[in-house]
């Protein structure tokens, strides 16, 4: 069956995919075609007759947007800071960037309350102290909650929820007693982040936050908010050396007020800044995250068959270390990443293509050598008895696996045409429950059932 | 015949500025009243047309807006401006000169 609709949509995201038109070039030239297409069928055209001459007319796709890119080669490039067009849009990015240096400010200055009752930032060894490592996720999450909150215009009843989560969650993570070498609490530090950050996530979708869609575009804010991050503290860090090295040109040594100051708002303001570019930017600017993924995903897959051939050939398993286990880790988050940005891309209308076998070989490879792998540990923590790390490490691993193995059981359903792409999409965006009660877990159960040690 | 690309870039112009004198007008009727003004000589294709459009936009000498139309589509209607009024009339005068010029060595060309 032709379906007229759906032929037209594929044309625009075609136009789209160019990235050289602005929508409103696009809806332009999408009207143009349906004008012409309804012109032909009054004529006495069938649809798809109508739908193919009229493309043919518009002309091939390169060409239209090589005479687009003629007029706004400069709109190409100032997209992302360009002033908005109209007087609404205007008001409202102005809006968000007040909030931005707001909250960047109150972030920097919860960071430098503590300070004021001679609690500072730094111990005695010029180490920073872990209470501040522990709660590092309290100064800044909560007003990145907060920016979206407002922005999604979030009733009263999210805002109590949303800060009855934090609050709790500091709670419970400063009651809770630190004896020394701080095993739980190493662990807690790392998990707790990322549980927030799946709290953060919730704001971020706002209402849908039950439907695949919406976490969906949270899985690709947050490949793009990492990009964009590391982009802007590699920013701040060059302006901290420059800052350093000039003022000891004069003989002035800045280090304690850059440390103490420059470092805490800047680092506060680049978090803020880049939740609010990735915002601002996300239908502008191609997403950067996929095509990182795209690129690599091909080069993993050599390295890790690679690496099982040599396995095989030498005889040698995996030496089972604590830390190699943490490896393995890794190594499947890496590939899940992958994985996941590569399909963060994908236009679920379309049909199979190489990426998808790509990654379906990927996730195999991946699984094959993490079973190798978890079969050695499961063998020594039976031997060397449980540790709260060793535990945590084989619970990631274990549900990095689940995920990945339900994602190569989807893509071979898929490819046998047994059901259609949203499956794989629903499947991954409903695992996101997995890691935010792991993560829990970990933050806040693992150092009462470990007693804190 | 076909018309040169030199020619039908110049008269784009001035051309889009009449038509669109006449009443305002989108994209889709522009070319089709081109061709029917030409008598089918000059058929515009949209990658042609609507960088001109956006360009003359660009240059305030028209202005767009949107608007429904029967079927409930939105469509982007473009509008003359005082200043494309102006252009319009330079125009008019300066193609007047060419024309002149031309038709008169033509003239000359089929009395001698």
């Amino acid at each position: 069956m032709f379906d007229l609709e759906t032929q037209i949509h594929l044309w625009s995201d075609h136009l789209r995919a160019h990235g050289k038109l602005s929508d409103a070039d696009i809806d332009e030239l999408e009207n143009h075609l349906r004008d012409e297409i309804e012109d032909l069928i009054a004529t006495g055209l069938t649809p798809d007759e109508a739908f193919l001459i009229s493309v043919k007319r518009l002309g091939n796709v390169d060409a239209i947007s090589h005479e687009f890119a003629k007029v706004n080669t400069e709109n190409l490039w100032r997209h992302l800071l360009v002033e908005t067009v109209d007087s609404q849009a205007k008001q409202q990015n102005r809006r968000d960037i007040t909030l931005v240096v707001i909250f960047a400010l109150l972030a920097g200055t919860l960071f430098k309350i503590p300070e004021l009752f001679g609690f500072g930032l730094l111990d005695q060894d010029g180490e920073i102290k872990i209470f501040f490592i522990k709660n590092f996720s309290f100064f800044i999450l909560p007003f990145i909650a907060a920016f979206f909150l407002i922005k999604r215009k979030s009733e009263l009843k999210t805002w109590a929820t949303i800060l009855g989560i934090f609050i709790l969650a500091a709670v419970i993570i400063n009651v809770y007693p630190s004896f020394d070498h701080h095993n739980t609490e190493f662990l807690t530090n790392v998990h707790l982040p990322l549980f927030l950050w799946l709290v953060v996530g919730a704001t971020y979708i706002g209402r849908e936050w039950q439907g695949s869609q919406g976490r969906m575009n949270f899985i690709r804010f947050t490949g793009e908010a990492f990009i964009y991050g590391v982009l802007v503290m590699a920013g701040v860090m060059v302006l901290f050396l420059f800052t350093m090295v000039i003022f000891k040109a004069i003989q002035i040594d800045v280090g304690k007020f850059l440390t103490e100051y420059f470092l805490i708002y800047g680092g506060c303001a680049a978090a803020m800044i880049t939740v609010y570019l990735v915002e601002a930017k996300k239908s502008v600017v191609e997403n950067f995250a996929p095509i990182l993924a795209k690129i690599f995903s091909p080069l993993f897959l050599i390295i890790m068959v690679a690496f099982l051939i040599v396995m095989i050939i030498t005889g040698k398993s995996p030496f089972m270390e604590r830390d190699f286990l943490i490896g393995f880790d890794f190594m499947l988050a890496l590939v899940l990443g992958l994985v996941l940005y590569v399909i963060s891309a994908r236009d679920i209308r379309q049909p199979a293509n190489l990426f998808d076998y790509l990654n379906l070989a990927l996730i195999m490879a991946a699984l094959v050598i993490d079973g190798v792998a978890l079969s050695a540990i499961l063998f020594r923590l039976s031997a060397f008895g449980i540790t709260p790390n060793k535990l945590a490490a084989l619970g990631e691993n274990l549900a990095l696996l689940g995920n990945l193995a339900g994602l190569a059981w989807l893509y071979i359903g898929y490819f046998n045409k047994k059901f259609d792409f949203t499956k794989i999409i629903k499947w991954q965006t409903d695992y996101l429950y997995v890691y935010f009660i792991w993560t829990a877990i970990v933050a806040f159960i693992f150092p009462i059932i470990f007693k804190f040690n | 015949m076909n018309v040169s690309k030199d020619l039908m870039a110049a008269s784009a112009t001035p051309l889009i500025l009449a038509i669109l004198k006449e009443n305002d007008s989108y994209g889709y009727a522009i070319i089709k009243r081109v061709k029917e003004m030409s008598e089918n000589q000059l058929i515009w294709t949209e990658g042609m047309l609507y960088p001109v459009l956006h360009r003359l936009e660009e240059h305030l000498l028209i202005e767009s807006y949107l608007r429904k139309s029967e079927l409930g589509r939105q469509r982007k209607y473009y509008r003359i401006k005082e200043s494309g009024l102006a252009e319009l009339e330079l125009q008019r005068k300066q193609w007047k000169i060419v024309h002149n010029a031309l038709a008169r060595t033509w003239n000359e060309e089929s009395n001698s």
